[in-house]
C-alpha cells in the first residue's frame, strides 16, 4: 500500500487529516492501525466505529494484539460501542493473560448489553441534584460538580459519560440560573488561589471536615490500588511474555498477601516526612493484613554509620509499627553482581569512561562505549570489581534511553570506600536505580510506593525488572509532605548543628522525629496528622500548626494536670493559720474525667505565682491579682488579697496576702495556678526556628537559612514545680493555664527539665 | 638626661611595644590560619588514607581470588592431561606435575604445551620436559624482559616431582632434564611382578557402546568388515581392562534396498515361500542373482523399492519373507546384532518426533533432516519419497536410542573412513534435534582404511620346523594362535587410518614388527626361567623378597619402558589407535633383546653347568613377560609359553 493511500484508509476511519498524517509517522501505531482496519474491512463497519478502532490502535498492549480481530467484532457488531467499554475491555484482556477469552466473563465486565435510557440518567441525576440541592443554591457554581458525576456513575456504571455530563450541567442551570459576573470573578480567585495547591486524588481521600478523625488503617483501606498479582491493570505497566508466569511465582510465594517496604537511606535522621512514608508503607501493609519490610538501602558507604541505622529503627517502632523483616541493600549484593553480569551478557550493560560531568545537563552526548563487545565489558566489569579501575574512571550503564531524555542511567560507580556491612568486600556499588527495583522484586514487594519525585524513575524501574525476566512490582507515587518553618534537610542540619543553633539531631525545634519525639509529640498524634494529609499525589506544604493541633487533641485527653510556675512571685499568706486549711490538697489529673485519679500537692503559708499573674494597677480588662483585685488559687479553694507589696529597688519581689475561703458571696474573677512546696524546675520553651516560611529559598531569606534564625527559638526559664512531682523522660504533662510539657532526657535527679511541647491554644504560640 | 627626652624614650618604646604587639597577633593569626589549613589538609588526607587503605583491601582479595582460581585451573589442567588418575607410571607423574607447575605460573597457557618424552642420551637424564619453548614463544610478543632459561627456571620454582625425581636440570635451550629416582623404578618393577599389570584406577565406570563390524546381512563379508571387528574388538577389550562396562553392538543393515532386492527374488524363486520354506543355502549366489536383475530390470528394482516399502511397514508376509534371509545369512559373530529392523519402531516415533517440532524440510518428496541451521552440509534424507527408511534414518534413531535407552557415557563407531563425514552430520542432526550434548556423552568415530589384495600363502607356517620341540597339543595351539595373532597382529600394528597391504607374506616374517616376532620372543623370555625349573610362583615370591636393582644401563632402559605401558594405555584411551600398543610391544621386544645380549641372567660353565643365578634379573624378566602378556590380552593374541 502507498502512503497515500495508507493516509487515505486512515482518513475514511475518521481520522482527521492532521491526525491521520500523525499516525503515518508512529510506526508501531500505524502498523497496528493497518492490522485493525484490515480487520475491520472484514464487517463493513468503518465509518462508524473509525474512533473505537484508533482507540484500540492506540492503548492495546503488545501481548494482546492477538486479540484484535476478537475486539473488532465486538465494536462492529456495536457490543462494544463507547471508549468506557472498550476501555473495561483492554482492562479485562490486562487483567486475564489467558489466550482464550473467557466470553460470558468478559461481556460482563465490559457491561455488553446493558443499555441506559435517557430517562434513567435524567431521573438519576434529579435523584442526585435534590440531595445536594441547599448546598448548590448556597455554593453555587463553586459546587464540585464531581461528586455527583460520581454518584451517578455508580448507579449507572454504563450511562454514557457525555450526556450524563450535559444533563447535569442543564439540571443545575435550571436550579440555579446561569452564571452571575460574581461566580466569574470568585471562580478566577480560587483557581490562582489553589494554583500551587492543586491535588491530584489518587484515592478517594480529601482533607474534608467529615474526614477529619480518621485513622490511618481508614485512610490506606480506602486506596484505590490494585490487589496482589493484579499488577497488570494498573496503567503503565509493562507486559511481557513472562508477566503472566512470573505473576504466578510471585502470588505462591506471598500467597497472595500485600507486601510493602519502606526502604529509607541509613545517611541520616527520619524527618517528619518519612513519617508520611512510614505511615503509608506500614499502615497500607496493616490494612490489608499484609506484610511490611524495613529495608535499610545502604548503597553508598560514604554516608552511613552505624547510629542511624538504630535511629531509623527506633523510630519506626516509635511511631508503633513492627517491621516483618529488616533488610539490607547489601544483603542482596551477591545477586545485584551476578544480575548485573545477566544484564552484560544480554548487550544491555556496558562499562563506560566518561566522567560525571560529560553526562551531566539536559543533552549529554551518547557515550562512545555503548556498543562495545560483551565479552569486553564483561572483562572492564570483572576489572572494576577488582579494585583495578581508579574510582570515577569507569561506570556500569544501563542501555535504556528515557523519553525524559536521561540516557542510559548508572548501574554501578566504584567507590574506595569500606561498607559497614561488607567490609572491603566491595569497591563498586550500585546505584539506586539500580537496586531499588531489583530489591523489591526480591522481597516481592506487591507496592512500590514513593514519593512523587521518583515517577521518572519508573521507566527504569519497569524496564530493568523485565530485562532481567524477574518479577516487576507495581511503583505507585504520592505526593511529597513539606512542613514550613524549617529545614530537614541532613546537611542543613549539620550545619545547624556545627554553627551551635541548635543542639543536636533531636533538638526540640528542629522536625526529626527524634526531635519530635523530645519536644513531646504523641506518635498517635503524628500518625493522626500523616492520615489527615491523606495519599495524594501533590505535594503538599503545611504549617506546623497542623500537626501541633493534632498533639493537643491527644495531650488533652492523655497528659495529666499539674501546676508550675515558670517565673515564680513570692507570695506570703499572713492569716495562714486563721483560714485554716489543709496542707495537702487533692489535684485531680483530668479535671473532665475525675475517675482517673488525682495525685496531693502541698499547700502553706508561702506559695508562688507567676510574675504576670499581678499587675499593681492594671487596666479595667485585667481579671487577676491586682493592689485592688483579688483571685482565686486553683484547688486550693481560696482568694487572695494583697496587703502588701515588697519591693527590691523597683522590682516587686514579694507580696503580702490575705486569704480568705472561696464562697458565693466572693467570688474571684479568676483562678490562677501556684506551687508551694517547691522543687526548681529548668523549662524550656521553645518557638520556631526560622522567621520565614520556606527558609531556604533564596527568594524568602537572601542571607541563606543561616541567617534566618528566631532569636527567641529557645528560652531557658527557671521555676517551681510541686516537691512531690515525679517523671520518667518524655512524659507529658499539662502545666495549667501554660501549655502542654514534656520531661527531657536530660534531666538528673537534682534538675528537673521540660520541654514544651505545645502551648494551650494555637495563637498564643505566635507571639 | 632631661624630661622631655625620658618621655621620648618612653614614647618610643611604647610605639615599639604596640608595634611588637601588632606584630605578634598578626603572627598568631597567620598561625591560626595555618592551622586551621593544615586542619582541613589532614583531613583530606585521612579520607585519602581511608581510600587507600579500602583499595589495598580490594586488590589483595582480588589477588587472592586469582590465585584460588589459578589452583582451580591447575586442578582442572592436570585432570585433562591425564585421563585415568594413573600414578604409576614415571611419565604420567612427570607431566602431571609439570602441568601443575605451569598452570600456576602461567595461568593462561594451555596445558597442552607440557609434552615430556625420553631422552635418546642418557647423559641429559631420563626424561625431557619442552614446555618452556613454546611458553616463550607466546609470551615474547608481550614481555621483552623473558627468556627461555627464565620461563625455566620459573616452572622448576613450582615443580614438584615427590619420589619419582633423583635430580632434575635446565640445559640450553631451556629443556629440563630430569632424572629419575632409581628405588622409585625398581620398587614399580617388583609390583609388576608380584601384583600383575593391575589396571590403573578409573575415575568413574562408564557405559559404552562400541559399535562395529556392520556387514550387510545380504552382502558378502570382505576383509574390511574383518578390519572393524579386529579393530573394534580390541578397543572393547582395553576399554574393559580399564574396568567399563563396554557393551559390543553390531549395527547390521538388514532393512534396506538389499533386502527389498532379495525378497523380490526370492517372491519370484520360491513362489509358495510362506507355506514352504525354502532352504537358502548358498546366499551369495542369490545375492548376485539378484544383483545382477537389479541393475538391468528396471521393472525388477520398482519392485524391489517397492518390498522395501511394505517390510518397513511390517507387512506379514515380506516379514516372512525376510525372516527367512535372515536365517539363511547369521553367521556366528560374538556381538549383540541389531540390524536394523531393531529400529523400525525407534525410526517410527523419531520422525514423529521430528515431524512435530518441524526440524523436517521437504525436498521433492523426500524428507530431509539438516544438520545446522545455515544449511551448510549435506542434508540426512529422513524418509524417501516413497515412504522408505534409510540407513540415516536408523543410524540416527540407533544413536538416540543408545544415548536416551542405554544410557551410553561414550559411543564408538568403528567404521571404515569413507563414513566419517555421515557420522559427523548424523552427530550435528542429533544436536540439533537435542538429544546428544556432546559435553556428556563422548562420541568417536574410529575410522580406518580399507584392505587392498590379498595374497594368501598358508605354507608359511610351516616353514619352521617347530614339530622337534612342541607336544603335539602346543603345536596345535601354536598354530591356531599364529594363524589368528598374525592376520590381528598385522592390522592392528598399522595405523588404522592408513591404507595397508594384506600380506600374509609379511605378516608372518618372524622379524620386525609382526606377532610371530612378538610370540616367539615371549617364549623366549619364558623359557629363561623355565630353564632352571624356576616356576612363576617362586619368581613372584623372590620379587616379593627381593628388591631389583638396575645397575646396569640396559635394565635400567628396559625397566623404564616397561613402566610405559600405562602411558600408552592412557594415550590410547585418547585417540583409540591401537597400532600405538603394537609399536609398544615391539619396543618392549627389542629393548629386551639388548637387555638380554648384553646382561647375563644365568651364568653357565663351559659344561653347560648354572655358576650364578641373577635372581633380579630374572624378576626383570618376569615383569618384561607380564607387560608384553597384558599387551596379547588387549590386543586378542593368544600368548604361547612355548612355540
Amino acid at each position: 500500500m502507498s502512503a497515500d493511500e495508507i493516509l487515505r484508509m486512515f482518513c475514511s476511519a475518521g481520522l482527521s487529516e492532521q491526525k491521520a498524517a500523525e499516525t503515518m509517522k508512529n510506526q508501531n501505531l500505524r502498523k497496528r492501525f493497518i492490522t485493525i482496519l484490515n480487520e475491520a474491512a472484514k464487517h463493513k463497519s468503518l465509518s462508524e466505529c473509525g474512533m473505537l478502532y484508533y482507540h484500540i490502535a492506540s492503548k492495546l498492549k503488545p501481548v494482546h494484539e492477538k486479540h484484535i480481530p476478537f475486539l473488532v467484532t465486538y465494536i462492529a457488531e456495536k457490543k462494544l460501542d463507547n471508549t468506557q467499554r472498550l476501555d473495561a475491555a483492554l482492562q479485562y484482556l490486562s487483567s486475564n493473560l489467558k489466550d482464550n477469552v473467557d466470553v460470558k466473563a468478559f461481556e460482563e465486565y465490559c457491561g455488553i448489553g446493558i443499555i441506559i435510557t435517557a430517562d434513567e440518567i435524567e431521573q438519576v441525576i434529579e435523584e442526585c441534584i435534590e440531595k445536594y440541592k441547599n448546598t448548590i443554591i448556597k455554593e453555587r457554581y463553586k459546587f464540585n460538580v464531581g461528586i455527583i458525576l460520581q454518584e451517578v456513575r455508580n448507579k449507572l456504571k454504563w450511562a454514557d459519560g457525555r450526556i450524563v455530563k450535559n444533563e447535569v450541567d442543564l439540571q443545575i442551570l435550571n436550579l440555579i440560573g446561569v452564571k452571575t459576573e460574581e461566580d466569574v470573578v470568585s471562580s478566577i480567585k480560587k483557581d490562582k488561589g489553589n494554583k500551587s495547591n492543586i491535588r491530584k486524588i489518587l484515592g478517594p481521600i480529601e482533607n474534608n471536615s467529615n474526614e477529619c478523625n480518621l485513622s490511618v488503617s481508614d485512610v490506606m483501606k480506602k486506596l484505590d490500588f490494585h490487589k496482589p498479582g493484579q499488577n497488570t491493570i494498573t496503567e503503565g505497566y509493562i507486559i511481557t511474555e513472562n508477566t503472566e508466569r512470573l505473576l504466578e511465582e510471585h502470588l505462591k510465594i506471598t500467597g497472595g498477601k500485600v507486601r510493602t517496604r519502606f526502604p529509607p537511606e541509613p545517611n541520616g535522621i527520619l524527618h517528619i516526612g518519612h513519617a508520611k512514608a512510614i505511615n503509608i508503607n506500614f499502615g497500607y501493609a496493616a490494612a490489608h493484613d499484609g506484610i511490611c519490610f524495613l529495608r535499610y538501602d545502604d548503597t553508598n558507604p560514604e554516608k552511613e554509620e552505624e547510629k542511624f541505622f538504630i535511629g531509623i529503627r527506633e523510630m519506626v517502632e516509635w511511631l508503633g509499627y513492627r517491621p516483618y523483616k529488616i533488610t539490607h541493600s547489601s544483603d542482596y549484593f551477591d545477586k545485584l553482581y551476578e544480575l548485573a553480569l545477566v544484564l552484560i551478557k544480554k548487550g544491555l550493560a556496558y562499562v563506560c569512561h566518561q566522567n560525571q560531568k560529560e553526562i551531566k545537563g539536559f543533552n549529554p552526548p551518547p557515550s562512545p562505549w555503548r556498543d562495545r563487545p560483551v565479552t569486553e565489558n564483561l572483562i572492564l566489569f570483572e576489572d572494576m570489581r577488582k579494585g583495578l579501575i581508579d574510582e570515577g574512571q569507569a561506570t556500569l550503564r544501563m542501555k535504556i534511553t528515557l523519553k525524559e531524555g536521561k540516557q542510559d542511567p548508572i548501574a554501578y560507580r566504584i567507590k574506595f570506600s569500606p561498607h559497614p556491612r561488607t567490609g572491603n568486600k566491595w569497591c563498586i556499588y550500585p546505584t539506586y536505580d539500580y537496586t531499588h527495583c531489583i530489591c523489591d522484586s526480591l522481597e516481592n514487594i506487591t507496592h512500590s510506593l514513593c514519593t512523587k519525585e521518583f515517577q521518572s524513575r519508573r521507566p527504569t524501574y519497569y524496564w530493568l525488572c523485565n530485562a532481567l525476566n524477574i518479577y516487576c512490582p507495581v511503583q505507585w507515587e504520592y505526593g511529597r509532605l513539606n512542613m514550613n518553618y524549617t529545614v530537614v534537610s541532613k546537611r542543613k542540619i549539620l550545619k545547624l548543628i556545627e554553627n551551635g543553633i541548635v543542639r543536636n539531631w533531636d533538638d526540640p525545634r528542629l522536625f526529626t522525629l527524634t526531635a519530635l519525639r523530645r519536644r513531646g509529640f504523641p506518635p498517635e498524634a503524628i500518625n493522626r496528622f500523616c492520615a489527615k494529609m491523606g495519599v495524594t499525589g501533590a505535594q503538599v506544604v503545611v504549617d506546623p500548626q497542623m500537626v501541633e493541633s493534632e498533639v493537643r487533641n491527644i495531650l488533652n485527653d492523655t497528659a495529666p494536670r499539674t501546676m508550675v510556675v515558670t517565673e515564680p512571685l513570692k507570695v506570703c499568706i499572713i492569716n495562714f493559720k486563721e483560714i485554716n486549711i489543709t496542707e495537702t490538697i487533692d489535684v485531680v489529673n483530668f479535671p473532665n474525667n475525675p475517675e482517673r485519679g488525682s495525685h496531693k500537692i502541698s499547700f502553706g503559708n508561702v506559695i508562688f505565682i507567676e510574675k504576670s499573674d499581678y499587675k499593681s494597677e492594671p487596666d479595667k480588662n485585667y481579671r487577676r491579682l491586682s493592689l485592688n483585685q483579688s483571685v482565686g488559687l486553683r484547688y486550693a479553694g481560696i482568694t487572695i488579697s494583697v496587703i502588701n507589696e515588697i519591693f527590691d529597688n523597683d522590682e516587686i519581689i514579694e507580696l503580702q496576702v490575705k486569704a480568705q475561703p472561696v464562697n458565693a458571696l466572693i467570688k474571684p474573677k479568676a483562678f490562677i495556678h501556684w506551687v508551694s512546696n517547691t522543687k526548681l524546675v529548668q523549662i524550656r520553651m521553645y518557638e520556631r526556628l526560622f522567621n520565614h516560611k520556606n527558609p531556604d529559598d533564596i527568594n524568602e531569606v537572601k542571607e541563606g537559612y543561616l541567617s534566618d534564625i528566631n532569636p527567641n527559638s529557645l528560652q531557658i526559664m527557671e521555676g517551681f514545680a510541686d516537691k512531690s512531682l515525679e517523671t520518667v523522660p518524655f512524659q507529658c504533662f499539662q502545666f495549667e493555664r501554660i501549655g502542654f510539657f514534656c520531661v527531657d532526657p536530660d534531666t538528673t535527679n537534682s534538675l528537673l527539665i521540660f520541654n514544651r511541647t505545645v502551648t494551650l491554644k494555637e495563637d498564643s504560640g505566635k507571639n | 638626661m632631661s624630661q622631655n627626652s625620658v618621655e621620648q624614650i618612653l614614647e618610643n618604646q611604647e610605639k615599639e611595644f604596640c608595634s611588637l604587639q601588632e606584630q605578634f597577633k598578626s603572627i598568631i593569626a597567620q598561625l591560626e590560619n595555618k592551622n586551621t589549613e593544615n586542619e582541613g589538609i589532614l583531613q583530606a588526607l585521612e579520607a585519602q588514607n581511608i581510600k587507600l587503605k579500602h583499595r589495598i583491601a580490594v586488590l589483595i582479595e582480588s589477588i587472592e581470588e586469582e590465585k584460588a582460581k589459578r589452583i582451580e585451573k591447575t586442578k582442572c589442567d592436570v585432570n585433562d592431561a591425564v585421563n585415568i588418575s594413573s600414578l604409576i607410571s614415571p611419565r604420567t607423574i612427570l607431566t602431571v606435575a609439570f602441568v601443575k607447575a605451569v598452570a600456576f605460573v602461567y595461568p593462561n597457557i594451555p596445558s597442552s604445551v607440557v609434552t615430556l618424552v625420553p631422552t635418546t642420551n642418557s647423559k641429559f637424564g631420563d626424561y625431557q620436559c619442552n614446555a618452556a619453548m613454546p611458553i616463550y614463544q607466546q609470551l615474547k610478543s608481550s614481555d621483552s624482559k623473558i627468556t627461555l632459561q627464565s620461563v625455566a627456571q620459573n616452572i622448576l620454582k613450582e615443580f614438584d616431582g615427590g619420589e619419582v625425581v633423583e635430580k632434575v636440570e635446565i640445559a640450553n635451550a631451556g629443556f629440563i632434564n630430569i632424572w629419575l629416582n632409581k628405588n622409585f623404578l625398581c620398587s614399580k618393577i617388583n609390583i609388576l611382578v608380584n601384583q600383575g599389570c593391575i589396571p590403573p584406577p578409573i575415575k568413574k565406570r562408564l557405559k559404552i557402546v562400541v559399535d562395529f563390524s556392520s556387514p550387510n546381512v545380504a552382502k558378502e563379508m570382505h576383509v574390511g568388515h574383518l578390519r572393524s571387528t579386529i579393530i573394534g574388538d580390541s578397543i572393547c577389550r582395553i576399554l574393559e581392562y580399564l574396568g567399563h562396562d563396554v557393551l559390543r553392538l553390531n549395527h547390521i543393515g538388514d532393512w534396506g534396498t538389499q533386502f527389498g532386492m532379495l525378497i523380490a527374488h526370492l517372491q519370484d524363486m520360491y513362489p509358495n515361500y510362506l507355506t514352504e520354506s525354502p532352504s537358502v543355502d548358498n546366499l551369495q549366489r542369490f545375492y548376485k542373482e539378484s544383483k545382477i536383475r537389479f541393475d538391468t530390470d528396471e521393472e525388477f528394482k520398482k519392485r524391489a523399492y517397492d518390498c522395501v516399502v511394505k517390510l518397513q511397514s511390517f507387512n506379514q508376509d515380506y516379514l516372512q519373507a525376510w525372516k527367512l534371509i535372515c536365517v539363511a545369512s547369521r553367521k556366528g559373530v560374538n556381538v549383540v546384532e541389531r540390524g536394523e529392523s531393531f529400529y523400525q519402531k525407534k525410526m517410527i516415533t523419531l520422525i514423529q518426533e521430528l515431524n512435530d517440532k518441524g526440524f523436517l524440510e521437504d525436498d521433492e518428496g523426500r524428507k530431509i533432516l539438516w544438520g545446522s541451521e545455515s544449511k551448510e552440509d549435506i542434508p540426512f534424507t529422513i524418509v524417501k519419497s516413497d515412504g522408505g527408511f534409510t540407513y540415516d534414518t536408523s543410524d540416527l534413531a540407533a544413536f538416540k536410542h543408545r544415548i536416551e535407552e542405554e544410557k551410553a557415557d561414550w559411543i564408538i563407531y568403528v567404521t571404515d573412513e569413507g563414513q566419517g563425514t555421515h557420522f559427523q552430520i548424523m552427530q550435528n542432526c542429533a544436536r540439533r534435534i537435542g538429544f546428544y550434548d556432546p559435553t556428556k556423552v563422548r562420541v568417536d568415530f574410529v575410522g580406518f582404511g580399507v584392505v587392498l589384495g590379498l595374497k594368501r600363502s598358508q605354507e608359511k607356517l610351516k616353514e619352521k620346523n617347530r614339530q622337534s620341540v612342541l607336544t603335539e597339543k602346543e603345536l596345535d595351539e601354536a598354530a591356531e594362535s599364529i594363524a589368528y595373532g598374525c592376520i590381528k597382529y598385522a592390522d592392528l600394528s598399522h595405523n588404522r587410518n592408513h591404507v595397508y597391504l594384506f600380506s600374509f607374506d609379511k605378516m608372518l616374517e618372524d622379524k620386525g614388527n609382526t606377532a610371530v616376532y612378538l610370540l616367539y620372543a615371549y617364549t623366549r623370555i619364558k623359557s629363561i626361567s623355565r630353564s632352571i625349573q624356576l616356576n612363576e610362583d617362586a619368581i613372584i615370591r623372590a620379587s616379593k623378597e627381593k628388591v631389583v636393582e638396575l645397575n646396569h644401563e640396559k635394565e635400567w632402559k628396559l625397566a623404564k619402558v616397561l613402566l610405559q605401558f600405562y602411558d600408552i594405555i592412557e594415550r590410547i584411551t585418547k585417540d583409540l589407535y591401537m597400532h600405538r600398543l603394537c609399536e609398544y610391544l615391539y619396543e618392549v621386544a627389542t629393548t629386551f633383546s639388548e637387555f638380554y645380549d648384553n646382561c647375563y641372567c644365568i651364568k653357565r660353565d663351559a659344561e653347560g653347568q648354572i655358576q650364578e643365578v641373577h635372581m633380579d634379573r630374572i624378576i626383570l624378566c618376569e615383569a618384561t613377560a607380564v607387560v608384553i602378556k597384558k599387551c596379547f590380552d588387549i590386543l586378542g593374541i593368544k600368548a604361547l609359553s612355548r612355540m
